[in-house]
């Protein structure tokens, strides 16, 4: 099968105020030539800590920010290279949901209008057949159509991001990118939202491209896992091989790192593995492996030469010394 | 053995355009010296009102203590001057919160604010105090403190400022460390280290800890007890062992059931349907009614007291009409 989203040496740089007049022009690299690709029909999550380059990643992939350098294909076609007229025509294609369900909803705007607005921008079907979408969709996602007529502030959190799935839906996208859609709601309403994006993934056959810091949601959505640091993928593999036998010191960092039930003060619990120090500035990123600083196993070569991604394990992981780690495995 | 701090039937009110609101309701907990009391539940159940509770700092008005004790070693805060309070504060009880930036000023060093926090609970020279502040530093795990020490709070980054707002916190050696929410706005690799360093700090100083956090694995990693709050009451209180593993309040239990955790199989997620009902909508009855599938006509006119049924060696106090009845 050949993939949905096909992504190769994505670049993003920001450029940066000058120190000086006469200096040059310092840049942020956002991203950095990451590659990856997504099959039809599954999720790929994207997940770092802030500031890794998670949403710039997503956002250049669909071309709502614009790449520095690097391809990518979608269902075959260079998104980079297409007019924006052609673009504007591939957006149904695409779908976009945000964290904030408070911000990304029109407050003066009945949710009905809202649902209908990218069917009515994209000019889908004629007006009777959207309003009838709007109303199937509304119910797809767990909303009832006597609440047509509200405005957003009348509805909860959870029910806000069904609002605005609904409307990514309208358009029979295939595929969706979620930036962190469930972190801002609480957690009894995440699992409302989480599930019923499974649901939807199954019955509509849709793609996600899922980004999000928090592993055990990715680890429920998404069937392939690629770990950002610092602008790069340093380890991408299917959701068991990450999860069960991660290669790259940074991911095992993350799992070790994320709060556990598993994990009980009262047996005298010990975290297995501790990074310290913060991730680097992205501004003048370092020659070798961004994450020798913090990584209990540098050598000199990972500050000198910057590790590709390669095949190890179950996964790809870019680094000089990759393989598990033995206290992470003996604690789980 | 008397607990440290002692919250008995806590009742706070707020003044709101809807009338007059009760965030806090019976709210009774307690923490004993060298423990950490987590307090879990979602958004706006009353876990930092209970927390500005104990340190005196309710906003009034709106805000009102209208009834109920705290006591710290015996002595009762509701009521205490407000120069009592301020003695206390920082003293004997200090409070980290969610975004250190609020609470640092800006205008001045990181060095100089924890040797001012010094001078005002100890008869210290200046220098002394920026000396015992560049230790604290250090201790919290920040590199150079010495240079650090004369860093603005913006030179520094969310984790490193969460670390002075603990070194602060800590600097008089406060009995009682109320921390909300300390890692929400901290990546998790950052998260863990300032587990770890609160974890350290109770060793060395023997201080209580109530961490108030939305997070079950945050629990499970840090707490000896637990109290689940719902709606501005505690609805099951127990050790971090029996709440998680034999839950009781309907709420509980999918509070558990809901997070995707890792250190789990993967199984479908629990829903807990509907919302949180807002304060001034609740009524006579369990304030989790409408979302509960045990729900019965005696739990919409009756509120449970939070009590322990049955004799079972995992009983635990649980407020619900259903575990009392024992069909839960
Ligand atoms: N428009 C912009 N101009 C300059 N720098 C930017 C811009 N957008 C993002 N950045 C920088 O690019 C880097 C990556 O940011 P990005 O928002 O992609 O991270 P993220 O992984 O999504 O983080 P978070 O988890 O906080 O959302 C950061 O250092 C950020 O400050
Ligand atoms: N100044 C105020 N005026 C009116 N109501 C208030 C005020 N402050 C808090 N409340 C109410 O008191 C209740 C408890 O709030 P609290 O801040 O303790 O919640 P929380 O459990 O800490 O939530 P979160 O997880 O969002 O921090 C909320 O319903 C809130 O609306
Ligand atoms: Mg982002
Ligand atoms: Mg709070």
């Amino acid at each position: 099968m050949s993939p949905l989203l096909d992504v190769r040496d994505l670049t993003v740089r920001f450029p940066m105020p000058k120190p000086s007049l006469f200096a040059p022009r310092p840049h942020l690299e956002a991203v950095r030539q990451i590659s990856f690709t997504l099959e039809p029909g599954r999720a790929l999550g994207i997940v770092g800590e802030s500031g890794s380059g998670k949403t710039t990643a997503a956002m250049a992939t669909i071309r709502l920010t614009e790449a520095s350098g690097g391809e990518v294909h979608f269902d075959g076609v260079d998104l980079l290279k297409l007019s924006p007229e052609k673009m504007r025509m591939r957006r149904r294609d695409i779908q976009l949901i945000f964290q904030d369900p408070y911000s990304s909803l029109n407050p003066r705007t009945r949710v009905n209008d809202i649902v209908r607005e990218p069917m009515d921008l994209m000019e889908v079907g004629t007006p009777a057949e959207r309003r009838e979408r709007v109303v199937e969709y509304f119910r797809l996602v767990g909303l009832r159509p006597d609440q047509l007529d509200l405005f957003p502030h009348q509805f909860s959190g959870g029910q806000r991001q069904r609002i605005s799935i609904a409307r990514a839906l309208t358009t029979d996208p295939k595929l969706l990118v979620c930036d962190e859609p469930v972190s801002a709601l609480d957690v009894a309403i995440q699992a409302q939202i989480l599930n019923l994006l499974a649901r939807l993934k199954d019955e509509l056959g849709l793609s996600y491209l899922f980004i999000s810091h928090d592993l055990g949601v990715v680890r429920h959505v998404c069937d392939d896992v690629a770990v950002m640091y610092l602008g790069k993928i340093v380890e991408h593999a299917p959701r068991a091989a990450l999860f069960d036998a991660p290669q790259h010191p940074y991911t095992q960092a993350l799992i070790s790192a994320a709060p556990s039930l598993a994990r009980r003060k009262s047996k005298g619990y010990v975290r297995p593995l501790k990074v310290s120090g913060d991730p680097p500035s992205p501004i003048n990123p370092p020659p070798g492996c961004a994450f020798a600083e913090r990584c209990p196993r540098a050598q000199p070569l990972c500050r000198e030469v910057q590790p590709e991604l390669e095949p190890v394990g179950g996964s790809l992981a870019a680094c000089h010394f990759p393989g598990p780690d033995e206290a992470l495995r003996d604690a789980s | 053995m008397t607990a440290l701090l002692e919250i008995e039937d806590l009742r706070v009110t707020f003044n709101t355009r809807h009338g007059q609101v009760t965030a806090l309701d019976s709210v009774s907990l307690h923490v004993n010296e060298g423990e950490t009391l987590g307090v879990v539940g979602e958004s706006g159940c009353g876990k930092s009102i209970t927390a500005l509770s104990v340190m005196g700092l309710i906003p009034s008005p709106p805000g009102r203590i209208a009834g109920g004790e705290i006591r710290l070693d015996g002595e009762n805060l509701v009521g205490a001057s407000d120069k009592r309070l301020r003695r206390l504060r920082g003293a004997e009880a200090a409070m980290i919160f969610q975004e250190p930036m609020t609470s640092l000023n800006p205008v001045f060093t990181v060095g100089e604010q924890i040797a001012e926090a010094i001078m005002l609970h100890q008869k210290v020279s200046h220098d002394r105090a920026f000396r015992d502040a560049i230790e604290l530093l250090d201790r919290v795990g920040i590199p150079s403190p010495e240079s650090r020490a004369r860093d603005y709070p913006h030179q520094l980054s969310g984790g490193m400022r969460q670390r002075v707002m603990i070194a602060m916190a800590v600097s008089c050696r406060p009995r009682v460390l109320i921390a909300d929410e300390p890692t929400t706005a901290l990546d998790v690799t950052v998260q863990a280290q300032i587990f770890d360093l609160l974890n350290e700090i109770q060793r060395d100083f023997g201080a209580a800890i109530v961490l108030i956090t939305h997070d079950m694995g945050a629990i499970s990693e840090m707490a000896d007890r637990v109290a689940v709050m719902y709606a501005g009451r505690v609805i099951e209180e127990a050790s971090a062992d029996n709440v998680l593993d034999h839950p009781l309040h309907p709420y509980a239990r999918g509070l558990i059931d809901c997070i995707p955790a890792l250190g789990r199989e993967e199984t479908d997620l629990k829903e807990i349907p509907g919302v949180v009902p807002p304060l001034h909508l609740l009524g006579e009855g369990c304030a989790f009614a409408d979302r509960c599938a045990h729900c019965e006509p005696r739990c919409l006119r009756e509120k449970p007291r939070l009590v322990t049924h049955g004799n079972h060696p995992a009983a635990h106090p649980a407020a619900c009409h259903g575990v009392e009845e024992g069909r839960i």
